[in-house]
């Protein structure tokens, strides 16, 4: 019972990070109707920026909040920048891009920072806490709460504001949002940035547990991808709770199914990708697409 | 004095199709125009091509300001308001929302709040679904809940896209009486598009009739329903 909740609390934990990215994930889907594979780059570089922010003094409290910020106007520049031109594109050519973004933004950052693993600050102490007999480390009390705040005031933003109202509308109904005044093509670019500055979240809250290196998001992309398939890839809700979920599965099978111990958890979080889609390809949130022919 | 709404000559299209060849016509300021026509005559088109949701050449001036190269979101700011074909209702939302992206540009508080109360009491079914998705909504409320909308837009010009398709006769005549309303107690000039030609004269001081992309009959709208010649070949009653 000890070390479930231990297991549990980890999970939890993990599934803050993987939530964090699948929502950036999601943002991009609802807004363009894309799975934008270069989320995990863009997180891993706005990583490294804290990184360097830190680095030069700035207190960890300052330099999170600080790369979040610098996060959505990166993100609001790529979209501007990189994505604008190809807009209207098949989604397919839009795939490419992306793909080809991943690649720039991870050679760039090898470029800039370097391929040796960097020992990244964690601001929560790695000693433990006895809850109910568990010992829960303060590191990963840490990381949920602090995925709790930023996903709710995600949440506040697009279902309490009128901002958030019209990037809902724009990304929904673009051509009956634009006759209601709505600016699409910058919700669009607001939808980039936002995504951004979560997936970055993440970035942040994972470097302290691997190293910080330039591949540092390439398998936390996989349990994002996971964790949005299995919340229903347009559900933002989704997200956080297919997040959440999958971070406590992996733990869970890691530790109690025998064959899979450390090395096979992102065999689980695969099983659970293709699992989804051939059971619920709609994913526990996704409402069916009916589609006009 | 110049018209609220003027079309000059306008051409429109989609892509090598062309469907609109020079059409020219006004809307007065507080007036009832009504815009008649076969399927495939260009209705839906001309009230395209005044928000731009399609390319145009020709002149197309609101209130005697060309619209040429506005976006969509410049026109529609501009204070005229598009109930499209189809309605669009965001259907991922729910009722309020949708009802709060025809004020969100508003920045006259106190006004939006007396224009929600009114909304109401023109429509005091979308006062009780106000929590609920716009998608559990019937054809005939999401019809009301479009014309709310573009209500709360307080828009001097409205452009109405067959408000009438796909509704029981009743409903129909229930939408029409708030038009009317809408027309009279706000003075909101109305650009109107419908099959329904009789429902549409009646309601309207002027008409347009388009034939295959050009204006083959106009006039007042009492004139045109006495003829009975425009009436047997372009009107169908």
């Amino acid at each position: 019972m000890q070390e479930f909740i231990q297991l549990l609390v980890s999970g939890l934990a993990n599934g803050g990070i993987f939530a964090s990215l699948a929502l950036a994930l999601v943002l991009i889907y609802n807004a363009m109707g894309l799975v934008n594979f270069a989320q995990g780059e863009m997180a891993m570089f706005a990583t490294f920026i804290a990184f360097t922010l830190i680095g030069r003094g700035f207190n960890y409290w300052i330099a999170f909040p600080l790369t979040l910020v610098i996060a959505f106007a990166g993100g609001v520049l790529i979209e501007r920048v990189v994505i604008r031109p190809v807009e209207r594109a098949p989604v397919l050519t839009l795939v490419i891009v992306t793909l080809g973004l991943a690649t720039l933004v991870n050679g760039t950052a090898g470029f800039l920072f370097g391929y040796e693993p960097r020992v990244f600050p964690s601001p929560f102490s790695v000693r433990t806490v006895n809850i109910i007999g568990a010992f829960v480390s303060y590191r990963d009390l840490g990381v949920i709460a602090t995925s709790a705040v930023v996903l709710v005031l995600i949440y506040v933003l697009l279902q309490r504001t009128t901002l958030g109202l019209t990037m809902r509308a724009a990304a929904h109904h673009p051509e009956a949002s634009r006759l209601l005044g709505v600016r699409v093509s910058w919700m669009l670019a607001l939808g980039w940035g936002l995504a951004s500055a979560v997936g970055a979240l993440s970035g942040i809250m994972v470097a302290p547990v691997l190293v910080l290196e330039p591949n540092l998001m390439q398998t936390i992309i996989i349990y994002a991808f996971a964790a949005a398939v299995l919340g229903g890839i347009e559900s933002p809700l989704g997200a956080v709770v297919g997040g959440l979920i999958v971070g406590v599965t992996v733990n869970l099978a890691g530790a109690y199914i025998p064959f899979v111990g450390g090395d096979l958890q992102l065999a689980v979080a695969l099983a659970i990708i293709v699992g989804v889609l051939v059971i619920k390809p709609n994913g526990l949130f996704g409402r069916a697409s009916v589609r006009n022919v | 004095m110049a018209a609220l709404l003027e079309l000059e000559e306008v051409r429109a299209g989609y892509g090598q199709t062309s469907v609109l060849h020079g059409v020219s016509m006004s809307v007065e300021e507080g007036q009832i125009v009504s815009l008649l026509g076969a399927n495939g005559a260009g209705k839906t088109t001309t009230l395209r091509s005044i928000t731009g949701g399609v390319r145009w050449t020709g002149d197309i001036r609101y209130s005697g300001r060309s619209l040429k190269r506005l976006s969509t979101e410049d026109v529609v700011r501009c204070g005229i308001a598009h109930v499209p074909e189809g309605r669009g209702i965001l259907t991922e939302l729910t009722v309020d929302e949708n009802l709060r992206l025809g004020s969100h540009l508003r920045k006259d508080g106190s006004d939006v709040r007396k224009d929600y109360d009114r909304v109401f009491e023109y429509f005091p079914v979308l006062r009780d679904r106000r929590r609920l998705s716009a998608s559990t909504l019937s054809g005939g409320e999401q019809q009301m809940l479009a014309v709310a909308r573009a209500l709360l837009m307080r828009p001097r010009l409205m452009l109405l896209d067959e408000p009438s398709l796909g509704l029981a006769p009743i409903v129909v005549r229930a939408i029409f009486e708030i038009i009317r309303t809408i027309n009279q107690a706000d003075g909101v000039a109305i650009f109107l598009v419908e099959q329904n030609a009789r429902l549409a004269l009646e309601i309207s001081s002027h008409a347009y009739v388009l034939e295959v992309g050009r204006v083959a009959v106009s006039g007042a709208s009492s004139e045109l329903m006495g003829k009975e010649s425009v009436r047997r070949s372009y009107l169908g009653y």
